[in-house]
């Protein structure tokens, strides 16, 4: 590709590719600390002040207007107020699962970051690497985050956190499965595991044709337009994979008090709400990397329209929070297992078949 | 589906149409109604000392002192612990006691809420409401005698 | 319970209860006649006779409904008062008065008869000290297990203290216990849970996601509201209490089961005009109540950030708004008086009937909206329908009544079946749905708001037109009221929740000797195990939210 990627932008503007592999270590360790610093302030902005103010534009309130324009000044705000309070761990908890829990949790969606292709920004193509299997990279690596959940409700030592986790362990389990086919189906598409093949597999300037053309515009043919029913399959399931509504299961406040962290608190509190934070930004990037063209989009640069995607898979979330109810855990696991399992089968089947007819 | 989708339908509508419900409360200050109740008001030149608001107080918010001529020394009440009933304001023959629509007070400790009669006169009326105003309608129905005994003291 | 029980005996030609025919049917049980004024006989039987004499009322007379038993201690002796009712006809009533010597105060359990007797003898036993023979689970209720003495019994020293060690409370933090048998798990939602609303805590059993045990455990807000009455002048100092039984903005419906039960006791004529207004507010505090009860179980099903929630209580405060106008404040109102109100509708009249007639036009949109996030919702549906079903015979037999009642299929509301107020003149219809689900119980909710809406609106009308020398707040009453020596009388109303009734017993000084509430909450609330057992949890915490259960009216 034309641009370069992070690191490589990194190690030629301070001279750290003449130091060989350690001097590109070294830069990649620094791309992804750029990177990581994006996401962060993405999910700083969103936790405290964006969720505010969109459950209040639902619910015909006022929000987090009071510190500083448009009470953006909540966001340090919130931050201090959460990292000064008392770090309480409970009597019997397995300390370093509990410990390690939220680390887990936050870390798996920003390692996942590291291949998803944002973009370019003056030039620069904001990703840190682009293996040839980067779609089975990022999956796998989003789905560690089951693993934190579990610790952190079993080592909680409390029967709410416990039967928390043992929902979010159900629940990933059931979607994961329909999650990965319909990824699997933009793959045969694409005919590449590869990031940016994905990508350039749905854009015009990447060498794809155009879906069909109003007015001379061409309509590029991102896999949401090309097949709309994959679209919806990936998002329900992406939807219960973050655990928003209706899929909220594993937290459920009115019926399991917050799930695996009720007992969290300060730090690691922090850490684990920006972990689902961070979860719901990972669902959107890849959703709109895999259906929406990726960074692809018209005039703005490409890390922009990337941007919009993402928060508008947030949106999204936040939305269905305030009108949708919540599914039974029963419902969720037959809704999983009996639909969405055979849906995405059966999506994968036709795709194959008709990508293999066409080609 | 449809069910789903015309819920979310709502609450975007909501989202965009920009009206807000709630007030921003210390820049604007909610309409209260003249009848509203609030913090007393005292007023000693009226008060003629016959302790019916002390008699009728449910749970004993209000103390009165007297002198061994009747003669009033001291009118505290508890707003802390005043449930707001009005009705001292009821059973007041000279309306020397008033709930006005002034509901802002704040103390830290237990001790700060209870007013004496100096602090009970300063009480300062809720945007210019006047409660004997708004209540003149009424006055009738409430000091009716009835058939019964009066127990004034 | 047999379906259409044998009542030819026992009624009249009117349908009226022939007392004769009771004493006919009780037979030698009977040992004395009492006066109650609610009642159309009131039989005193022996402790030892309770439950057979229960059952053949039940069975042979038809008398369905215990709404309330009341236990009292005079000063020879014991005594436990069940008040009984039809559900068919609540005007009905027959009180069996059960006494119990003083040195042993035991009496027959009426369980047998009406599983409802359950909690309320609990609750007698606890605070009044009659212990009840045949009682399947005979322990304190609203006061600690470690509890001395019984609060509301004459021998009862409150200065003494209370003070019980750590190792004599049941340790919540105790270790679990594991066995290798069971493969259940327990765990307490509450007092301290987000959908307990309020401070219930409930013991549950759980095996797996479902619900193989439910206890509630109440008595955390036990605030002595019938000892703070019965501490109470009946002309002035009771009446501001009422509201803060069910504190979500009900008090007017609450103030009225006081009122309707001291004007029966002290023979107060209430005008009509008073009755108007009366009935106004009343139904503009039960669309209060339905609104909040409809915003906190969208709450429940849908989770914490529903719109719906605040939805309803944004309209909720345009009815505050109203009422405030009309008595001053938002929730605890102390507006009724005995006789009457305390207030004329406000000045400019023309502006509270704009008011309440701009609430009344926006209403249908509002509801309508509620319908599309709520009712047709398909997943609200899905997790509502055959949820938490309590079967009619059920529901009766653990004297469930209000929108619970209503929404398995019993067509009881007092409103209609025992009239008060103006209710009888307007035009209006009892909602009753036949679902016996989580479903049903929010459509019937939903359903009594437009039906209240229709009543306010007539009421409005009504106001408007009536003639200015006729507009009468209140009757005449002396301002030390002093009913005779042991007059006794059980009152009701329809409150949002059900039946919200009063017992009473004058001794002859202005406060009353003994204040009993039945609370429809109370009675409500016996219902869950039999609606969540054998369901999931979310079912469990969406039944508890569709009971709409106010704790403050539970524990009192």
């Amino acid at each position: 590709m034309a641009t370069q990627t992070l690191p490589e932008f990194i190690s030629e503007i301070t001279g750290l590719g003449s130091f060989g592999v350690a001097g590109e270590f070294v830069a990649a360790i620094v791309g992804a600390g750029i990177i990581g610093t994006i996401m962060l302030t993405y999910t700083g902005i969103a936790g405290p002040w964006a969720k505010r103010k969109i459950t209040a534009a639902f619910t015909d309130r006022y929000a987090a207007n009071r510190m500083g324009p448009f009470g953006l000044l909540t966001i340090p705000a919130d931050a201090l107020r959460l990292l000064s309070k008392e770090l309480i761990i409970p009597e019997r908890v397995d300390r370093p699962a509990f410990d390690l829990a939220p680390l887990v949790v936050a870390g798996s969606a920003l390692f996942a970051f590291a291949v998803i292709p944002m973009g370019s920004l003056f030039g620069i193509n904001m990703q840190i690497a682009d293996p040839e299997a980067g779609l089975a990279y990022a999956f796998a690596v989003a789905s560690i985050a089951t693993l934190g959940l579990t610790m952190a409700g079993y080592a909680s030592a409390n029967k709410f956190s416990f039967m928390g986790s043992l929902r979010a362990i159900a629940q990933n389990i059931a979607y994961e499965i329909p999650l990965v086919l319909t990824g699997a189906s933009v793959v045969i598409f694409a005919g590449s595991l590869q990031m940016s093949e994905i990508v350039a597999a749905q854009t015009i300037s990447g060498g794809a044709e155009p879906l069909f053309s109003i007015a001379g515009l061409g309509i590029p043919p991102w896999f949401a337009f090309v097949n709309p029913f994959a679209f919806v399959l990936f998002t329900i399931a992406n939807i219960a994979e973050v655990g928003r509504n209706p899929f909220d299961i594993p937290e459920a406040p009115t019926e399991i008090v917050a799930g695996y962290q009720t007992e969290y608190s300060s730090v690691y509190f922090v850490l684990i709400y920006l972990g689902e934070f961070l979860h719901i930004f990972l669902g959107g990037a890849i959703a709109a990397t895999l259906f929406l063209g990726g960074p692809a989009g018209p005039v703005l640069p490409g890390f922009v329209w990337f941007t919009i995607k993402i928060w508008g898979f947030f949106l999204l979330t936040q939305w269905a929070r305030s009108a949708v109810p919540r599914v039974r855990i029963d419902q969720l696991i037959e809704i999983g297992w009996k639909g969405m399992l055979v849906l995405s089968f059966a999506n994968l089947l036709l795709t194959a078949v008709i990508v293999g007819v066409i080609a | 589906m449809i069910g789903i989708l015309k819920g979310m339908a709502t609450t975007m509508k909501h989202a965009l149409d920009g009206e807000k419900f709630t007030v921003q409360y210390p820049e604007e200050t909610p309409e209260v109604s003249a009848r509203f109740r609030g913090v007393h008001k005292f007023s000693q030149e009226r008060c003629i000392w016959c302790r019916q608001c002390e008699n009728v107080c449910p749970n004993d918010t209000i103390h009165i002192v007297t002198d061994d001529q009747r003669q009033g020394e001291e009118y505290n009440l508890h707003i802390g612990q005043c449930i707001y009933c009005r009705l001292c304001e009821e059973v007041c023959p000279v309306d020397a006691i008033l709930l006005t629509q002034n509901f802002e007070f704040t103390g830290d400790t237990k001790d700060e809420l209870v007013y004496n009669k100096e602090q009970l006169k300063s009480v300062p009326w809720y945007k210019d409401i006047d409660p004997l105003e708004s209540r003149e309608p009424d006055r009738g129905a409430w000091i009716g005698e009835g058939d019964g005994e009066v127990d004034y003291q | 319970m047999s379906l259409e029980p044998v009542r030819d005996d026992t009624l009249d030609a009117d349908g009226n209860v022939d007392p004769q025919a009771i004493l006919d049917l009780l037979g030698d049980r009977v040992l004395d006649i009492e006066e109650h004024m609610n009642a159309d006989i009131a039989v005193v039987v022996r402790p030892d006779t309770v439950e057979e004499t229960l059952l053949a009322l039940r069975d042979e007379a038809g008398f369905d409904h215990c709404s309330l038993v009341t236990a009292q201690e005079y000063e020879d002796r014991y005594e436990s008062i069940y008040h009984l009712k039809q559900y068919d006809d609540p005007t009905n009533e027959v009180s069996v008065v059960v006494p119990a010597t003083k040195d042993d105060p035991v009496s027959q359990s009426g369980n047998a008869a009406y599983r409802t007797c359950d909690w309320h003898e609990r609750e007698a036993y606890d605070l009044v000290g009659i212990e009840y023979e045949n009682h399947p689970d005979m322990r304190r209720i609203l006061m600690p297990e470690t509890w001395q003495g019984h609060p509301l019994s004459m021998d009862y020293d409150q200065d003494r203290p209370q003070v019980v060690t750590l190792g004599q409370h049941d340790n919540p933090l105790k270790d679990d216990i594991r066995d290798e048998e069971n493969d259940t798990m327990f765990i307490n939602i509450g007092p301290h849970h987000p959908a307990t609303h309020g401070v219930l805590h409930v013991k549950t059993v759980l095996d797996g996601e479902t619900v193989a045990n439910v206890e509630s455990d109440i008595g955390y807000l036990h605030r002595c509201e019938e000892q703070v009455c019965q501490n109470g002048t009946y002309r002035h100092q009771i009446m501001p209490y009422p509201d803060r039984w069910d504190y979500v903005s009900a008090g007017l419906l609450n103030e009225w089961a006081y009122a309707r039960a001291a004007e029966d006791l002290a023979d107060i004529e209430v005008p009509e005009y008073a009755q108007v207004i009366r009935t106004m507010g009343a139904e503009l505090c039960r669309v209060a109540a339905h609104m909040l009860a409809l915003g906190t179980f969208a709450l429940d099903v849908y989770g914490d950030f529903t719109a719906i929630f605040q939805y309803a209580f944004r309209d909720r405060e345009v009815v505050q708004n109203i009422l405030e106008e009309l008595t001053g404040q938002r929730m605890m109102f102390n507006y009724f008086r005995l006789g009457g109100v305390a207030w004329d509708l406000p000045e400019p009249r023309e502006d509270f009937f704009e008011l309440t007639r701009d609430f009344l036009d926006g209403l249908p949109g509002k509801l309508e909206e509620y319908h599309d996030l709520i009712t047709s919702n398909e997943i609200f549906q899905l997790r509502c329908v055959d949820t938490g079903i309590l079967e009619p015979e059920v529901a009766k037999s653990y004297g469930a009544t209000g929108p619970v009642a209503r929404a398995s299929g019993v067509d009881y509301d007092l409103r209609r079946d025992d009239p008060y107020g103006y209710y009888d003149e307007l035009d209006w219809d009892v909602v009753t749905e036949d679902g016996k689900d989580n479903y049903a119980r929010v459509l019937t909710r939903m359903q009594e708001v437009e039906e209240s809406a229709k009543i306010i609106k007539q009421c409005v009308d009504l106001l408007e037109e009536w003639p200015e020398e006729e507009r009468t707040i209140q009757s005449n009453v002396p301002r030390t009221l002093k009913p005779e020596n042991d007059t006794e009388t059980y009152r009701a109303v329809e409150a949002a929740k059900g039946e919200l009734g009063i017992y009473m017993r004058a001794d002859g000084t202005d406060k009353p000797a003994r204040f009993k509430i039945r609370s429809p909450c109370f009675s409500n609330l016996q219902t869950l195990p039999e609606m969540a057992q054998g369901e999931y949890i979310p079912d469990l915490i969406a039944s508890l939210g569709s009971l709409d259960i106010v704790l403050g009216e539970v524990d009192r």
